[in-house]
This record gives C-alpha cells, sequence and structure tokens, in this order.
C-alpha cells in the first residue's frame, strides 16, 4: 500500500478502447489552473500583528497580494461558528448534493442534542448538575473523538491469501472512520420510520458517554487487531 | 562501450550464414524505462503497538486506560510517516538519474519517433 496521499481524488472513466491502448478521459476536473491558490478563510491569521509575524509567513503575505487565488467555495465562511469538523459531517451526510437538507439535518440533531440535555439537567439534583455537558458542540467533537479507531486493518495478500494485518492510521483516515461509522450505524441498523437526527441524537449521546453500537465496533476493531498482532510484520511500511 | 554491430546477426535473406540473433521483439528503443526496483522496508513502530496492545489486554480495551501508550504509538507512526517521506525525497532527488514516473513522462513528450 502506497502511503503517497492524493489530495484530489480524480475518477477516470473509460471511454474509448482503441486497438494500441486503454483512453482515459478525467470525469471529474476543476476549472482552476496549477498556480491557483487556495483561499485563507482563517480571520486570526490576517489579525496577526506585522511585528509578530516569521520571516517565511511574511513572505506568503507578500505573495498572496500578487497570486490567483480560488473562490472560497459556499459552505466555506469566516465566521466564528464555521467548524471544519461539522462541516466535513455534513457533506458525509448529504445525498446527492442536497446540502440544503444535509444542514438543516445537522441543526436538527444538534438542536435535539441539546434539549435531551437540558431535560436531564433540569430533572437532575445539584451535584449532577455539574457533571451534565449541555453544550452539543462539545458533546458532537467529544462523541466522535470517542468512535476513533486507534489502529486499523488492512488486507495483505501473502501466499495466495488475504490476510489482516494491523497497521497505524493517519489522523484524518481515524476521523473519517468515525464519521463513517456513525452515520451506516444511523442510517442501516435503526428502524426505518425514526428519522436521522433523532437517530443522530441519540447516537452521539451514547458515543459521548463510551457506550452504544459504533464504540463496539471501534472495539471489535482493537480486538481483531490484537489477535492479528503476530501478522504485523508482513507490513513493509 | 559502444553499441555492438549488428552485422550479419539477423536472419535476412541477404545474409548467408546461421542468424545469431532471433530477436522476437522488433529492436527499436520503447518510449518507457522499466521501473525501479524499489526495496522493501519492514514493519515500523513494532513494539509501541505491542506495549498498547498489553495495555489494552490487562484493561480490557479501555482507551482512558492507556493514553499515554496511544499517545507513543501515535507519535512513533506521525515519526516513520516523516522519515519515510523524507527518504523518498532524498532518493528521487539523488544518485544522478532521474526516477523512473519522470523518464517517461519525459520520453512521452519527446519519442522515439519508429515510423516516418
Amino acid at each position: 500500500m502506497n502511503a503517497v496521499s492524493h489530495r484530489f481524488r480524480t475518477l477516470r472513466s473509460l471511454s474509448a478502447v482503441s486497438r494500441h491502448s486503454l483512453r482515459l478521459t478525467q470525469v471529474r476536473w476543476s476549472r482552476y489552473s496549477p498556480e491557483y491558490r487556495d483561499p485563507q478563510t482563517d480571520k486570526e491569521y490576517y489579525r496577526k500583528p506585522l511585528a509578530e509575524l516569521t520571516e517565511e509567513e511574511k513572505c506568503e503575505q507578500e505573495l498572496r497580494k500578487t497570486q490567483l487565488i480560488k473562490a472560497a467555495p459556499a459552505a466555506k465562511t469566516s465566521s466564528v461558528f464555521e467548524d471544519p469538523v461539522i462541516s466535513k459531517f455534513i457533506n458525509m451526510m448529504m445525498k446527492g448534493g442536497n446540502k440544503v437538507l444535509a444542514r438543516s439535518l445537522m441543526t436538527q440533531t444538534l438542536e435535539a442534542v441539546k434539549r435531551k440535555q437540558f431535560e436531564k439537567y433540569h430533572a437532575a439534583s445539584a451535584e449532577e448538575q455539574a457533571t451534565i455537558e449541555r453544550n452539543p458542540y462539545t458533546i458532537f467533537h467529544q462523541a466522535l473523538k470517542n468512535c476513533e479507531p486507534v489502529i486499523g486493518l488492512v488486507p495483505i495478500l501473502r501466499g495466495g491469501h488475504f490476510y489482516q494485518v494491523p497497521v497505524p492510521l493517519p489522523a484524518r483516515r481515524r476521523r473519517f472512520l468515525a464519521m463513517k461509522w456513525m452515520l451506516t450505524e444511523c442510517r442501516e441498523k435503526k428502524h426505518r420510520r425514526t428519522l436521522m437526527p433523532e437517530k443522530l441524537s441519540h447516537e452521539l449521546l451514547e458515543a459521548f458517554h463510551n457506550q452504544g453500537p459504533v464504540i463496539k465496533k471501534k472495539h471489535d476493531m482493537h480486538k481483531m487487531a490484537e489477535a492479528n498482532r503476530a501478522l504485523a510484520h508482513y507490513r513493509w511500511w | 562501450m559502444a553499441t555492438p554491430s549488428l552485422r550479419g546477426r539477423l536472419p535476412r535473406l541477404g545474409n548467408p550464414r546461421k542468424p545469431i540473433l532471433k530477436p522476437n521483439k522488433p529492436l527499436i528503443l520503447a518510449n518507457r524505462v522499466g521501473e525501479r526496483r524499489r526495496d522493501k522496508g519492514e514493519a515500523t513502530c513494532i513494539t509501541e503497538m505491542s506495549v498498547m496492545m498489553a495495555c489494552w489486554k490487562q484493561n480490557e480495551f479501555r482507551d482512558e486506560a492507556c493514553r499515554k501508550e496511544i499517545q507513543d504509538f501515535f507519535d512513533c507512526a506521525s515519526r516513520a510517516e516523516g522519515a519515510r517521506k523524507m527518504r523518498s525525497i532524498q532518493d528521487t532527488g539523488e544518485s544522478g538519474n532521474l526516477p523512473p514516473m519522470k523518464l517517461n513522462k519525459l520520453l512521452q513528450r519527446f519519442p522515439n519517433k519508429s515510423h516516418v
């Protein structure tokens, strides 16, 4: 498994099969040429006083004044409420490009989480009230962090058989797996008529307390890795 | 060293002797080079992983009990990743020749014309 990371995985389709070679055309491409730089929406980057900047940061800022910059996508803002984890989760929840629906489901989920926590808060005694977390964003982040696997399994072909070899995962893969497991669990394992915000809020709260099916899936992965730890030498990276 | 001569080596009508060479492909330079034989590394971070798994076995796979071991494992993994990146950058930069992928791209742009 090559560890080279591709930032953009472009899908190629077979268009014409000629006599000598297979012709591949790109299906998804960008209208920007390579010299375009990514936009910087972080306000703190621009608010830093000139004295605090290092040489390379000064150079970067000078460069940004003259070089071409891509337009920021509609979902990316410089608002204080912007959260990259939540944006990523909304994108993963989105189906068929319906971002409006995905975003509304997300806000309804966070509201549901907040309502449940407030009900618990008002029903609890004074010393329990201190332990109940009511901010839905912290609950969301903590739940996803609890669901992240520490180690992953990769099928490696050796002697005609595929063995599941334990392998350390990069951070973005861990975050992706946590979100993917959460969404799969909510979409497939629940009753058909329950709405997504209800299912998701329930799962997020369970994951926040280190219980529930997503945490169980993470533990199953860890147990398989632990069982196959002798195969770790099949790795070559 | 110059290319060895092809005079009288191939089976042709004008050649009276037995052929020395019987090539199964045309003797023309291709527009690609073969891949470099990459040496297979060994698995990294085995010790950290085994320490972490021992901790898991003792504490029933709870993550909060094994924070330190897990952090060590992550640090080792990121160090190994960084080392691998440095090695690949250095390898492709030095030793005189271009890496095969770049050479193939160059040859695609300036190919050897075997036709007229």
